[in-house]
């Protein structure tokens, strides 16, 4: 295949034959929508949800606690909107969270920008469990600085959890009253922290206006100052001739006679069954969106669904399990100020110590609170009080007590665990349930393991350890939260060998060689960080590699 | 069945709120805010979702004692009793005059000087964390 043109090509029309079709318009298929068409590609973009109005964000308004309990709350099944889909999570021990736009998921993100470490892509080496990545942290690094340089990082250089590197492209966030409480006590123990580096810009950068600390990162970003695709990747994209198609829902991807991909059947918006072929596909759709739609373009020469020879696709799901500790001071810390992105992280505990009884390690973010539900509330979901509380232990007076102790004087700690890939915990297709144009829903099997209820529990321990050690006059510790599935990661493992992974180093299908997954789906490993840093950084890396092999690229 | 929000229904609302926001801690009770008019219909038109549970629980606690009623509910139907909270304490929480008592105001905009140098480096606090040295496994060779 060549590239049918150049940056200023023709953008394609609808239904007409192009270079190249991305199925997500997230953050890996921003990425490679913006640097394909740069390459001269004509690509076009499918994109179930719509292009986010910024005006619609709550968080400017009075009532953005109450909303953010539903509309905007990060789980597809709790907003039940009809651009989202259903996902059955009877069988699940984490609920997953997505959201489904230009931007994608990230929409609500917090905009945590934690790249992988290096021993994250050498688990196996390292740790003789689950899988080496087919390449290294060095490997991927000049993508990661590029990467960052797109999204406008915030951060401080020097953090001594990672290898040396050089400037973000703007300076650290304030860290506030929070981060400095919660870096008191890690202090006081000789414990690592550092400054959260966050995709939320400090100055204007690149169609970014500064963070404003509003501390609404999570229901969208009303200032346009949390880095989301649809502002920092999505205007370059049209501007070199891609089109995006969005409220397109993708039904099945088609193959011709040699098992080639030859484009994609989805609904618009209007209930209209389309077709759009092209020479290359590139889904792009989250570790649950991807495997779905790969299993629903079983055929007759795939019967167990496209790319699925190894028979791992859908499996191997990790959601990163999650608890939460809540540190409540006597001091003002005026803890409903922003940005909700991690003000300070500690990575004390991140590598693997056999001591402990456990292997590899969990990240912790210093977050705030919010506004006063926040104080029984994190993100959206009522956690910090007892629903099987009395009237009197939870309204009447005790509200006020609860309110009053713990609103503007609460830290929250988010631990993030590193989740080892089983085959057990996988996304299949629903035998029921279906999205609003009738396509089978994703269902999960999905239980946290031995080792991650181990890991936490260690992590929890030493969190309360340091939330004493800063003065805490209350503690509340929520083990394992159920709507934490924020990253959702690991159902097309990336790898050498055909036999046990489903795409090779580059993204690309071992069955069908013009079929690629650029998400995070391909992830061997999941480290115990959030994992859009290493998600958009892998999207360049493969991205960059295709462009470069179009000559050699088989077509249909 | 109707889900019109009659008087009758606004009183029984008001009564259940004063129970579980009372007069106390120095805060005042729900209905001394309001809570039972704009704010009320304010709060169903932003979560129509909650609209059936939260007529459900009122239905089921007209006539009775407001505190026996809550428990009831809580103890029956938590979801109505968890409906009717919502709402009441989010208006609650609202109101101009319960923020100025708690002092919060709001998620507002407080620009930050990006220019400014860190405190936390200023008072030498992170170069602790730097001179404890590298805490990462490198890639092994």
């Amino acid at each position: 295949m060549t590239a049918s043109g150049n940056p200023t090509a023709r953008r394609p029309q609808r239904d007409e034959v192009v270079d190249v079709l991305i199925i997500g318009a997230g953050p890996s298929g921003s990425v490679a929508a913006k640097h394909l068409s740069a390459a001269g590609f004509s690509v076009i973009t499918l994109e179930q949800g719509h292009m986010p109005d910024r005006d619609l964000y709550p968080g400017r308004r009075p009532e953005w606690e109450l909303v953010s309990q539903k509309r905007w709350h990060p789980n597809p099944n709790v907003r039940d909107l009809p651009r989202d889909y259903p996902v059955e999570t009877s069988e699940s021990d984490i609920n997953p969270l997505m959201f489904a736009g230009v931007g994608g998921s990230a929409t609500l993100y917090a905009g945590h920008w934690t790249p992988f470490t290096p021993s994250d892509f050498r688990v196996k080496t390292l740790d003789g469990i689950a899988d080496d990545w087919p390449f290294t942290y060095e490997e991927l690094f000049p993508f990661l600085d590029q990467i960052e340089h797109e999204v406008g990082v915030s951060g401080m250089p020097g953090n001594p959890a990672y290898p040396p590197r050089g400037n973000f492209p703007t300076p650290a966030l304030p860290i506030g009253k929070v981060g400095r409480k919660a870096a008191s006590g890690l202090d006081k123990l000789g414990w690592h922290w550092w400054p959260g580096t966050n995709a939320i810009p400090s100055i204007p950068y690149n169609g970014l206006n500064a963070c404003v600390l509003r501390g609404t990162c999570m229901t969208g970003c009303p200032e346009g100052a949390k880095s989301t695709t649809d502002i920092t990747f999505w205007p370059h994209a049209i501007k070199n001739g891609a089109r995006l198609v969005t409220g397109a829902r993708v039904r099945h991807i088609e193959v011709d006679d040699r098992g080639l991909a030859t484009g994609a059947v989805y609904i618009d918006e209007h209930g209209r069954e389309r077709r759009q072929k092209a020479r290359v596909v590139i889904i792009c759709a989250n570790g649950i969106g991807t495997p779905r739609l790969l299993l629903l373009s079983a055929s007759a020469r795939f019967p167990d669904g496209l790319a699925n020879s190894s028979g791992l696709v859908g499996k191997r799901l990790m959601m990163h399990p999650f608890s939460a500790v809540l540190g409540v001071y006597d001091e003002d810390l005026e803890s409903w100020r922003g940005p909700f992105g991690q003000t300070i992280d500690c990575y004390q505990f991140y590598e693997t110590d056999e001591k402990r009884g456990f292997v590899r390690g969990a990240k912790w973010g210093a977050m705030p609170t919010g506004g006063p539900l926040g104080a029984m509330s994190f993100v959206g979901t009522k956690i910090f009080s007892d629903r099987e509380a009395t009237i009197e232990d939870a309204w009447g007076a005790s509200l006020h007590q609860v309110v009053g102790r713990r609103f503007g004087h609460s830290i929250v700690w988010g631990i993030i665990g590193e989740d080892l890939p089983e085959e057990t915990n996988r996304v299949m297709l629903d035998p029921v349930v279906t999205d609003s144009d009738g396509i089978p829903a994703p269902k999960l099997q999905y239980r946290n393991s031995e080792n991650t209820r181990r890991l936490l529990k260690f992590h929890v321990d030493r969190c309360v350890e340091a939330v004493k050690a800063a003065g805490a006059i209350e503690i509340v510790v929520v083990h394992e939260v159920r709507d934490t599935g924020w990253h959702l990661l690991g159902t097309c493992k990336m790898g050498d060998d055909p036999k046990t992974s489903v795409v090779n180093r580059w993204g690309q299908s071992h069955d069908v060689p013009n079929l690629y997954i650029f998400d995070g789906s391909t992830f061997p490993t999941s480290a115990g960080l959030n994992p859009t840093a290493t998600i958009m950084s892998v999207a360049l890396r493969q991205t960059k590699h295709l462009a470069a092999e179009r000559r050699n690229q088989e077509a249909a | 069945m109707s889900t019109k929000l009659d008087d009758a229904l606004r009183r029984t609302f008001l009564a259940i709120a004063d129970v579980l926001i009372p007069e106390a801690e120095g805060m005042p009770m729900a209905s001394q805010v309001g809570v039972g008019g704009e704010i009320l219909d304010r709060m169903l038109a932003l979560r129509p979702d909650l609209r059936e549970a939260f007529l459900r629980g009122l239905r089921a606690a007209a006539g009775k004692p407001p505190a026996a009623a809550a428990e009831t509910l809580n103890r029956d139907d938590p979801a109505a009793l968890g409906a009717i909270g919502l709402v009441a304490s989010a208006g609650y929480y609202m109101s101009a005059q319960v923020r100025e008592l708690i002092g919060y105001p709001g998620q507002e905009s407080r620009p930050a000087d990006p220019d400014a140098t860190p405190e936390y480096v200023a008072n030498g606090m992170l170069q602790q964390v730097i001179d404890r040295g590298p805490i990462f496994k490198p890639t092994p060779k």
